[in-house]
């Protein structure tokens, strides 16, 4: 609880130091987030089973407001930015997956793809500092 | 088919090589002519376009529908096709197969690259040889073709006494007709496939029947009025005059209007007065309850083509009918909704101007409102099935947007329709343009709730435009594409799916209710 109390002050910090990015909350020391499948270059058919792995932070459902956790969201052949200050994006290319779901199905047309893993917020707002993965290739068969 | 089959290969007894000798095979069939109206139109706007999406329609589906209802594609010519089955029950069914299909692929491209057959159908007596198949029967087949209009099927007599009890479609007797070069005329019938087209055409007859008769009376009228105002002169038509502007305007209600609206009054109500757009303003205003409703629109429900080729989720494009019921106007409001959580009804107090659409719902917080709304009204309150959306949204039209095939602003509120995606609350409804049916927002604006549980595509989708059980219930459609989307999401027939549980900044709903 003393971490989570940190945080909190961590957090209030952040709202006083950079009101632009007032909305995130402070991501987790060490965190990693990345692709346990599939991995970067692969050549596979659609369609395929995406995992996601993140580490020294927690999976919750969006809404949830547990210090240090977050949910995933699955970015796909994105090449904008992502906007700190604003809640990710939902449409065809930004899938949300706030009910804690850690794997996905994905049926993608053939030819090459990538993939980013985001975590975001209770308010699915980005955490700062962003906790994103690797952006991966994959080339579909 | 196997009969058909024999005849055509050749007669495998006797051999092949030979030139058909005296005996020509006769025989009765069910003769389906069709060609594509406007071809020549369409070969000089993109000829080799145009020749490629012919042969694919050929191939994808004149061939294959002809094969599944056991007939014999006998011929193909540029732009039509000769067919003969054996079962005139089979040959219609293979026609409206045909042109049903053809509405779903034109409904994703403009109008004017639409392809449309037009079909004949003939029941005779024919002459088979090899290639080709002769006689009356043909030629008949294909005068009907002739007459038909585009997306029609017209059969003969011939055809109609054969399937009449058979088959559940309507059909609009047409009378005798006199075709080219036939010396006896054809009766002629024209199908209508679905509810309804048939429908269409008995409120057609009543409109023409209502509209005379309107306009009888408003003759009638006008000849009084003309003799009582004419015949005295003087007082009585100083009196018409007197009453109608200053004097009668909030207590008195003027108990003869002035002359000159009336005939135009009694004709008009009558034929002219659209059904679809019956609203139904319940609000507020009621003394005894306070649940402020949300505007409905009465909607008269019917046949529409379901889907797009745009995106796979949308695929395959069908033919779905929706009963009657009412829509919510706008989206459910702020204020609307903070009735519901007043009420301790809904999970929370949604914060920002009254007249925006709520936002951050998620499915199950607007089935909370829903079931409030019902239970607080006595309505049958429900949330759209996703079908009768896409009805609602489309508007009757089946263009890309409800206005057309292209982004015009002032339609919709979205990313690249000049509206502003990084604010943080849509626009309120109605700062749009309403859709035929006078709904606003439908496309852009807030995402919307459906109560379907997700299915990916529409392989195996329901017909009826009823809410499609079972799939994936972990997450819901969702619909409109909201403010931060960008314009492929404003299309009536986009679709996408969100978790069932989880609340989203771009999401509201609208509601809908049973008649």
């Amino acid at each position: 609880m003393k971490s989570a109390g940190l945080i909190m002050f961590a957090a209030a910090l952040t709202l006083l130091a950079a009101p632009a990015v007032a909305q995130n909350k402070p991501a987790g020391k060490d965190t990693k987030l990345y692709f346990i499948w599939p991995r970067d270059g692969a050549r596979l058919k659609s369609p395929f089973a995406c995992r996601f792995g993140l580490r020294n932070m927690g999976v919750t459902h969006a809404g949830d407001e547990y210090p240090n956790s977050g949910h995933h969201h699955l970015l796909i052949d994105v090449a904008e930015p992502l906007n700190p200050n604003e809640p990710i994006p939902s449409d065809k290319s930004h899938l949300h997956f706030g009910a804690g779901q850690t794997e996905t199905q994905l049926d993608l047309a053939p030819g090459k793809h990538t993939l980013q893993l985001v975590l975001g917020d209770a308010k699915h707002y980005p955490f700062n500092p962003p906790v994103v993965s690797e952006k991966i290739t994959i080339r579909v068969k | 088919m196997g009969e058909i089959r024999d005849f055509k290969s050749g007669r495998p007894q006797s051999d092949n090589t030979q030139p058909p000798g005296t005996s020509m095979p006769r025989r009765l069939a069910a003769i389906v002519a069709g060609d594509i109206a406007g071809y020549s139109r369409l070969m000089q706007l993109d000829e080799e376009g145009t020749h490629t999406r012919v042969k694919r329609t050929l191939r994808d589906l004149v061939e294959p529908t002809i094969a599944e209802h056991h007939g014999k594609l006998v011929k193909t010519t540029g732009d039509g096709f000769i067919a003969m089955f054996d079962s005139p029950v089979e040959a219609v069914r293979c026609s409206i197969v045909i042109q049903q299909n053809m509405i779903g692929r034109n409904a994703a491209i403009a109008r004017d690259n639409w392809i449309e057959y037009r079909i004949g159908v003939n029941l005779g007596d024919v002459i088979i040889e090899p290639d080709d198949i002769y006689g009356d029967g043909v030629n008949v087949a294909s005068r009907l073709e002739g007459i038909a209009a585009p997306g029609e099927v017209f059969i003969s007599g011939g055809i109609y006494e054969q399937i009449k009890h058979k088959m559940v479609c309507g059909y609009e007797s047409l009378g005798d007709k006199k075709v080219k070069n036939i010396t006896d005329p054809v009766r002629v019938y024209r199908v209508l496939p679905d509810a309804a087209a048939y429908q269409r055409t008995r409120r057609r007859r009543e409109s023409i029947l209502l509209t005379l008769l309107g306009l009888a009376i408003a003759v009638i009228a006008g000849g009084v009025l003309w003799y009582m105002l004419a015949q005295p002169r003087g007082k009585p038509a100083d009196v018409a005059q007197a009453p109608p502007p200053p004097v009668a305007s909030p207590a008195v209600q003027p108990p003869a209007p002035s002359p000159a609206p009336a005939p135009s009054q009694a004709a008009s109500p009558a034929p002219s007065a659209t059904p679809t757009q019956q609203a139904s303003p319940a609000p507020s205003a009621s003394p005894a309850v306070t649940t402020p409703e949300p505007e409905m629109v009465s909607l008269q429900g019917g046949s529409f083509s379901m889907g797009s080729n745009d995106d796979p989720s949308e695929r395959p494009i069908r033919k779905v009918t929706v009963k009657p019921f009412a829509m919510g106007k706008y989206p459910v409001t702020v204020r609307e909704w903070n009735a519901c959580a007043a009420a301790k009804a809904c999970g929370f107090t949604a914060s920002g101007k009254d007249d925006v659409p709520v936002t951050n719902v998620s499915w199950s917080d607007a089935k909370q409102y829903v079931a409030w709304l019902a239970e607080a009204t006595k309505k049958a309150y429900r949330l759209p099935s996703e079908a009768e959306w896409e009805y609602a949204a489309r508007g009757g039209t089946q263009s890309k947007y409800w206005w057309g095939d292209q982004m015009q602003s002032g339609h919709a509120g979205c990313k690249d329709c000049g509206g502003d995606a990084a604010a943080e609350q849509p626009v309120k409804v109605g700062s749009f343009k309403p859709n035929p049916f006078g709904l606003y927002d439908m496309g852009g604006g807030v995402d919307q709730w459906a109560e379907d549980c997700w299915h990916r595509n529409y392989q195996g989708g329901p017909a009826d435009g009823a809410v499609w059980s079972g799939g994936d219930c972990a997450s819901h459609v969702i619909r409109s594409g909201s403010w931060k989307n960008d314009a492929r999401y404003v299309r009536p027939a986009n679709r996408d799916n969100y978790d069932t549980n989880v609340r989203y900044p771009t999401h509201g709903f609208r509601v809908a209710l049973s008649p």
